[in-house]
């Protein structure tokens, strides 16, 4: 069947998600199109090894973000019977709204792909999964990182083009990003500290860590009563704020059990600590026998890398 | 002009969920909620009634037990309450998307709000394809709306970064997490809320036929059970983690 | 994770959606404003102002009166509220009792037209706020014997004496306060400001300590004429008030009895020792069953109680009973719940002691455990045993 993939950009290259589309497309086996919303990262699409041709899709609608508007200046050139894009909101935006004007049913944020056509895809914030049986022709996002990549190698052939579409939705002002900190109680990401800090001060360096990967900073029980400058509405456990983010990072906390009920329902943890024997590795799902003193800007190293992708 | 907002009922979000006979166990929800999204958006369409539109139109499709979704938004302010019963627990966008843009030509909106995505599907897909076949405009990620004469300005996080629009005629706008404070219904809201009315109709009323499905539950199942707890030796071995909580885990 | 409050024997099935509605907003009020805030409000002694205006615009006050503001609410309604907020603390709730049933109730039954008017739609707002002035430092279970008197000047009552353990005193606006006038009990609306009326806090409590409790100290107090509750006189007025706050309490030792369970059943599942989480001992077992089977009985006597109510069928002595059972079965399951907690269980860190300590106060005031175990004994064989008199 034909296939059309609507790229997703990263400012002007190519995010490389795109790639992971054609590799998952390169399965059900059909010629692969590619369209380049206001034209970003054609010439990095046209190298996928797998893609037949690149649509650059260019005009002034793509100067500012209306997925009415983008979605209406794509719809025209798309022919595939499957339309793939980024599960991002950008992606899930657009499919909506070209798989509503097409009639064809969309599902989102898928995790794998069969002839069918079958997909998975996780539903109640990934506490079950749904297999789902969608009839051709129709839409799929695509989760990051679910799929491998198609290699480099290809040397498709790019046609640009130029519409002009209506503007619905008027930006009047960007707004700076607000400067204050996430809340613990509603951050994805969550960094604690605990009295294995040695002092409160080098809680700053949590503070980096969690403003280069958008994280939230807490603390534990202990770390509140020892230091006054480690506020009550940071502590994570029983009387301070119970946590349920999708990654919880302990750095230098024993895993006593009143720390343990605030932050057992995080979907993943990562703990850190000098100790071997510290309670908490009976919990964590990753245990790093270390010092915080190596491992944050380890942490900070490694995290920032594969999270700015 | 009125405002319309979607509403759509969803296990409470800290509830256990589990599988048996290849299904989601619904008879072991304990309780049930707004959608946590949807919630912003009905705050938001409370603040634009009062600021000055004709009437809050609260819509919600699903089984029975959804229509305390309406009377939980009666409590706040909803004037018109509209439930399409439907007991189909798995809809594919098209069929959802088409009752719901019924229903809301059957309120005489022209704005309507709702959530970014379902605390139930994750999806995201139902504000921009109802806009799209109401040929609506459509803003998501807003956190915050006011209307001003016959414009309405949103604050919304575009492709480049938050940003403050605005739009003029008819449009869909799809709510995120706001610094809003969600007001709490009072004893006077909860007592009003049972006079008002839930003009409760099926899809053929509406005028909907619903075909076979585009899309169709094969099945759901428990993810795979977390492999045991894994210990490394020294801060080497965090760009082995890292790489896990990216592949394993999938968290970052 | 969402509460679960413990209903063994599913109460909430017997509940109108109404009830449940109004039961669930008190319920996430005090899961976002009360238990975060609480150990601090205890350790500092104080009754944040918020939760006053917040309490004031859930329109929970004199929930069961009906007319100028009131929600006009049932009694099992008015259970459901109490109950929630003494999940949260005991002193939240006695804030709502005093208000609602101590002080609104009288000048809803007892009151003038124009005093019903003046006070009780900006009480049911919690714009003002209400004290009940009965008991006093020698006279508690003996109120009948009280010594605060009130004597008739022409133009003015004139106030004289003290009362003692008095919730809200000091934040009040208002007092209703009982004393004799030519020997007769009588209720009199004090206001602050009033000539002759102060109200110090008392402080040093173990007990109730996110809560104000004060002194009413009337010095040649004097009070227009028009504000004496002109519809009651005797003992009837001030514990037909009691009635209606013993019945709250007995829903509130509900919802703080649920608190310690749910702490208590959490600490022993995830506490191990000897290699087992503490849950899988039967000793441990054996007092989870204890406070599982008191909590069912006592929600199956509140929630009977607050039928009668509602249907006029019920008398004071099953209030009594109410009362008495069910604040003492929710003392003793936080004093096991403590137990079960271990050392932690002495931290600010679980709400266990701290419900414990609170209970105290619970069973003494509002009638003591003892007095109200003869008000049945009384019932059960027509003789009086609370003095030695015949």
């Amino acid at each position: 069947m034909d296939i059309t993939i609507i790229s997703e950009a990263n400012n002007d290259s190519l995010h490389p998600v795109t790639a992971q589309m054609v590799g998952a497309a390169s399965s059900i086996g059909g010629p692969i199109s590619v369209i380049c919303p206001g034209g970003f990262g054609s010439v990095e699409a046209a190298k996928i090894a797998g893609v037949s041709k690149v649509i650059s899709v260019e005009g002034d609608c793509f100067d500012s973000y209306d997925s009415m508007a983008w979605s209406g200046a794509i719809e025209p050139f798309i022919e595939g019977d499957l339309v793939l894009t980024s599960s991002s909101t950008l992606g899930r935006e657009i499919s909506s709204a070209i798989a509503a004007k097409k009639g064809f049913p969309v599902v989102q944020d898928i995790t794998s792909l069969n002839d069918g056509i079958s997909v998975t895809r996780s539903i109640f914030s990934g506490k079950a999964i749904e297999e789902v049986e969608v009839s051709v022709p129709c839409a799929l996002s695509i989760r990051a990182n679910a799929f491998q990549p198609a290699e480099v190698g290809g040397e498709a052939a790019i046609s640009t083009v130029n519409v002009s579409q209506q503007v619905s939705v008027a930006v009047k002002e960007a707004l700076a990003k607000a400067g204050e900190r996430l809340d613990v109680a509603e951050a994805d990401i969550v960094i604690s500290g605990g009295r294995g800090m040695g002092n409160p001060s080098n809680f700053s360096h949590l503070y980096e860590l969690a403003d280069e990967i958008g994280a939230a900073v807490g603390a534990s029980r202990a770390a509140v009563d020892t230091w006054e400058e480690i506020p009550h509405s940071m502590q994570v456990g029983q009387t301070g704020k119970t946590v349920t983010p999708n990654l919880y990072i302990a750095v230098g906390i024993s895993g006593a059990i009143q720390h343990l009920a605030g932050m057992r329902s995080s979907k993943y943890i990562l703990a850190i600590n000098k100790d071997p024997e510290a309670p908490i590795f009976g919990v964590a799902d990753y245990g790093i026998v270390a010092t915080w003193e190596e491992s944050i800007p380890a942490l900070k190293e490694h995290l920032s890398a594969i999270m700015s992708d | 002009m009125g405002v319309a907002v979607l509403l759509k009922q969803v296990p409470d979000t800290t509830a256990k969920i589990s599988v048996s006979g290849s299904r989601v166990d619904e008879s072991a929800i304990t309780k049930w909620a707004i959608s946590p999204y949807d919630e912003y958006a009905l705050e938001s369409a409370v603040a634009l009634k009062e600021s000055g539109m004709d009437e809050l139109v609260a819509i919600t499709c699903g089984p029975q037990r959804a229509s305390k979704c309406l009377t939980e938004a009666a409590s706040v302010g909803a004037d018109r309450l509209i439930h399409i019963l439907t007991d189909a627990d798995f809809m594919d966008s098209c069929t959802l998307q088409s009752i719901l843009s019924s229903a809301i030509q059957r309120s005489g909106c022209d704005i309507v709000l709702c959530g970014k995505q379902a605390a139930d599907t994750n999806s995201g897909s139902t504000g921009p394809g109802v806009a799209s076949l109401l040929g609506y405009t459509c803003v998501g990620s807003v956190t915050e709306i006011s209307m001003d004469g016959g414009k309405i300005s949103a604050t919304r996080l575009g492709n480049t970064g938050l940003e403050k629009i605005e739009v003029a005629g008819p449009c869909v706008f799809t709510f995120d997490k706001g610094e809003v404070e969600l007001r709490r219904p009072n004893v006077r809201g909860i007592m009003m809320a049972k006079k008002k009315p839930i003009e409760s109709i099926g899809t053929k009323e509406l005028g909907i036929e619903i075909g076979s499905p585009k899309a169709s539950l094969k099945s759901h199942f428990s993810p795979p059970e977390k492999p045991p707890g894994q210990k490394f030796e020294g801060a080497g071995s965090i760009e082995i983690v890292v790489g896990k909580l990216r592949d394993e885990a999938n968290v970052i | 994770m969402v509460y679960e409050a413990l209903d063994f024997y599913d109460i909430d099935s017997l509940l109108t959606d109404e009830e449940r509605m109004i039961r669930d907003v008190v319920r996430d009020w005090v899961e976002e404003r009360i238990l975060p805030n609480i150990e601090h409000a205890c350790r500092e002694g104080v009754f944040p102002d918020e939760w006053r205006a917040d309490i004031g615009e859930m329109g929970i006050l004199g929930a069961p009166l009906k007319g100028y503001g009131c929600p006009g609410l049932s009694y099992t309604a008015y259970g459901l509220i109490c109950q929630e907020l003494e999940r949260g603390d005991s002193g939240v709730r006695s804030f709502a009792s005093v208000q609602g049933s101590l002080v609104m109730y009288p000048i809803w039954d007892f009151g003038s037209e124009e005093q019903k008017e003046k006070y009780l739609p900006r009480m049911a707002s919690g714009e003002l706020v209400g004290c009940f002035g009965l008991t006093e430092p020698d006279y508690g279970s003996n109120p009948g014997d009280m010594i605060t008197k009130a004597e008739d000047k022409g133009d003015y009552f004139l106030l004289n004496g003290a009362k003692m353990w008095i919730t809200n005193g000091t934040i009040a606006d208002l007092a209703v306060v009982w004393a004799k006038l030519d020997g007769v009990i009588r209720g009199f609306i004090v206001e602050k400001g009033d000539e002759g009326f102060t109200a110090p806090e008392m402080k040093g409590k173990h007990s109730l300590k996110a809560s104000i409790t004060s002194e009413l100290v009337f010095q040649d107090c004097k009070i227009p004429k028009d504000r004496i509750l002109p519809d009651v006189k005797g003992l009837r007025g001030p514990f037909s008030c009691l009635n209606n706050a013993r019945f709250g309490i007995s829903w509130g030792a509900v919802g703080a009895a649920q608190s310690c369970f749910n702490s208590a059943k959490e600490y022993a599942l995830s506490r191990i020792q000897f290699g087992h989480p503490i849950a899988s001992f039967q000793l441990v077992q054996n007092k989870l069953s204890w406070m599982l089977r008191e909590i069912t009985k006592g929600q199956l006597l509140a929630y009977h109680l607050g039928k009668k109510k509602d249907d006029g069928t019920w008398i004071p002595e099953q209030i009594s009973l109410a009362k008495m059972n069910n604040v003492d079965m929710a003392l003793e399951i936080a004093r096991m719940s403590r137990e079960i907690h271990g050392a932690n269980g002495i931290l600010d860190e679980y709400p266990v002691m701290r419900h414990m300590a609170n209970l105290e106060s619970v069973k003494t005031y509002e009638g003591t455990h003892d007095i109200h175990n003869l008000i049945l004994g009384r019932h059960i064989t027509g003789i009086q045993s609370f003095t030695r008199e015949p």
